[in-house]
């Protein structure tokens, strides 16, 4: 059976978001006492301790830098100015969004639930402006438009472009304005939403449908690992570890400044971001699945039709073919040959049909947790892909 | 199912949305000592401080360099550096300097031929051999 991994929610995620409604009481994060069983001393203990701890040897350095260097960091500050942030998100907040689970695995310490929630945020902003914007996507070709906007590499680039440096090794020492990482043994998964599959000891052979990876899988359709966490490349842990500050910044808007601020965000700095998402598409059979299209439709079957054609005896000979559905034109195409030219006026009609867009004003569904919202229309959503 | 999708990554469109300043660190470096870094000196005391007060998104850092000219340094979110010499120069000299830097991109300077470089389609689109009535040769 599957199995719901209620550990990987996170706690402290909510005691945070309850906290949210209530600035004046909510108690800063730089306030959180350091203990660990790295560092035993806890602050208030500190003026006793100097006169007798010369002869104890001194606590062990902290593995990620101390909050309460924070206002001090310089690039802290210019970081926090360079994204616009509002006032009310502290720079200690910002310094731990920096710090990520593989160089201080404390969750009290660490980015893990900002990420976790922000991640969250995003993916729920991009995922409803793609279904919105072009309704009739198969489910694939959402899963990687939405890793397009929403994954790590992506959110790498764009934490790269707020020119966020990464340390050269974490530590108490280091300035708390660069990125705390480290590609080492002990790699802890972020925390995300998805079930293990009980079919997944059954190895690779074991097909998954698409409607199953909807509801079983993660927000990207990717096969969620068992308990041992898949080896991954430096690179890929890069881009996670540079990629959770984007979604650690978010969480902490959505934490300290509420929910428009955080979609503001989301909309400014990852939905502007250029997709096209007619270079997604691959097929295999296209003239066949643009027969099964119409024959769904109710159109009537697709006929593919010479339009022009040059040099058929030369070595160089061009074709366009069109495809037509009674007298309606569905698409075009042009090849080197016949076959090749009709395959891709079958792919430019699919693709005609896929990309359907009802135009860039379209509405999401959060527009209507504004104040004093226009009521909502339904947006046409298409009833699915062609099987 | 015969559509299986490819991998991309979303291009940034940097202004589009938001506006990140390319230039994040400004090095200022002045000799206590040398006639050269006199206009320099004087842009520390009295123009940085109101520079540096108006551009919080970027990291400041004046440091001694004994014996040498003085220099400016940009550096880039693209990782690049800008180094401009100030020898000599009076401080508002070098203010321009300074917003040079600050405005600029951190690319090479390239030679810029077309007035609008877009990444759409044409909206006209690409004239065709092969539709309408064709050419008579």
């Amino acid at each position: 059976m599957k199995r719901i991994r209620p550990s990987r929610w996170s706690g402290q995620l909510l005691q945070a978001r309850r906290g949210a409604g209530i600035p004046a009481a909510r108690t800063p994060l730089c306030l959180a006492i350091r203990c660990q069983s790295t560092s035993s001393v806890p602050a208030s203990d500190s003026s006793t301790l100097d006169s007798s701890s010369s002869a104890s040897p001194p606590p062990p350095p902290l593995p990620a830098p101390s909050f309460d260097r924070a206002p001090q960091s310089a690039k802290l500050a210019a970081l926090h100015a360079r994204l616009s942030l509002s006032k009310k998100i502290p720079l200690q907040t910002l310094a731990r969004a920096l710090v990520t689970p593989s160089a201080d695995a404390n969750p009290n310490f660490n980015n893990a639930n900002l990420a976790y929630l922000g991640s969250t945020i995003i993916n729920f902003h991009v995922y409803e402006y793609l279904v919105c914007k072009w309704p009739r996507l198969p489910m694939a070709i959402l899963y990687e438009a939405l890793r397009a906007y929403a994954g790590d590499e992506s959110l790498q680039q764009i934490a790269r472009r707020w020119g966020v440096e990464a340390a050269a090794a974490p530590g108490e020492e280091v300035d708390p304005g660069l990125l705390q990482w480290k590609a080492g043994e002990g790699h802890v998964v972020n925390t995300r939403w998805g079930y293990i599959r009980s079919e997944a000891a059954k190895g690779k052979a074991w097909r998954r449908g698409l409607s199953s990876r909807v509801v079983l899988d993660s927000d990207f359709g990717d096969q969620v690992s068992s308990s041992d966490p898949e080896r991954l490349e430096y690179n890929a842990l890069q881009s996670e570890a540079f990629g959770s500050v984007v979604q650690a910044v978010i969480g902490a808007i959505y934490t300290h400044c509420g929910r428009d601020e955080a979609k503001a965000f989301v909309k400014s700095h990852i939905l502007s971001r250029e997709l096209d998402p007619s270079k997604l598409f691959q097929f295999k059979l296209p003239t066949r699945e643009l027969a099964m299209l119409c024959a769904r439709e109710g159109f009537e079957p697709p006929i593919a039709r010479l339009e022009s054609e040059t040099g058929r005896l030369s070595r160089t000979p061009v074709y366009v073919v069109g495809i037509y559905s009674g007298k309606e034109k569905l698409g075009e195409g042009a090849g080197a040959s016949l076959d090749v030219a009709r395959r891709k006026a079958s792919m430019a009609s699919l693709k005609a049909w896929y990309l359907y867009s009802p135009g860039n004003k379209v509405r999401v569904p959060s527009d209507m947790m504004e104040q004093g919202a226009k009521p909502w229309t339904a947006p046409h959503i298409d009833i699915g892909e062609i099987i | 199912m015969t559509v299986k999708a490819l991998r991309a990554i979303a291009d940034g469109k940097n202004g589009l949305g938001a506006f990140v300043l390319q230039c994040k660190k400004l090095d200022f470096h002045y000799c206590d000592w040398a006639g050269s870094s006199k206009g320099m000196n004087g842009f520390i005391k009295s123009l940085l401080p109101k520079f540096a007060a108006a551009h919080p998104q970027i990291e400041f850092a004046v440091s001694p360099r004994p014996g040498k000219h003085p220099v400016i340094v940009g550096h880039y979110i693209n990782g690049r550096t800008k180094p401009i010499c100030v020898r000599n120069l009076s401080p508002y000299e070098i203010l321009q300097k300074v917003e040079l830097l600050r405005d600029a991109s951190g690319e090479k300077l390239r030679r810029t031929n077309k007035a609008v470089l877009s990444t759409k389609p044409s909206v006209r689109g690409i004239w065709s051999p092969y539709h309408g009535k064709g050419m008579a040769v």
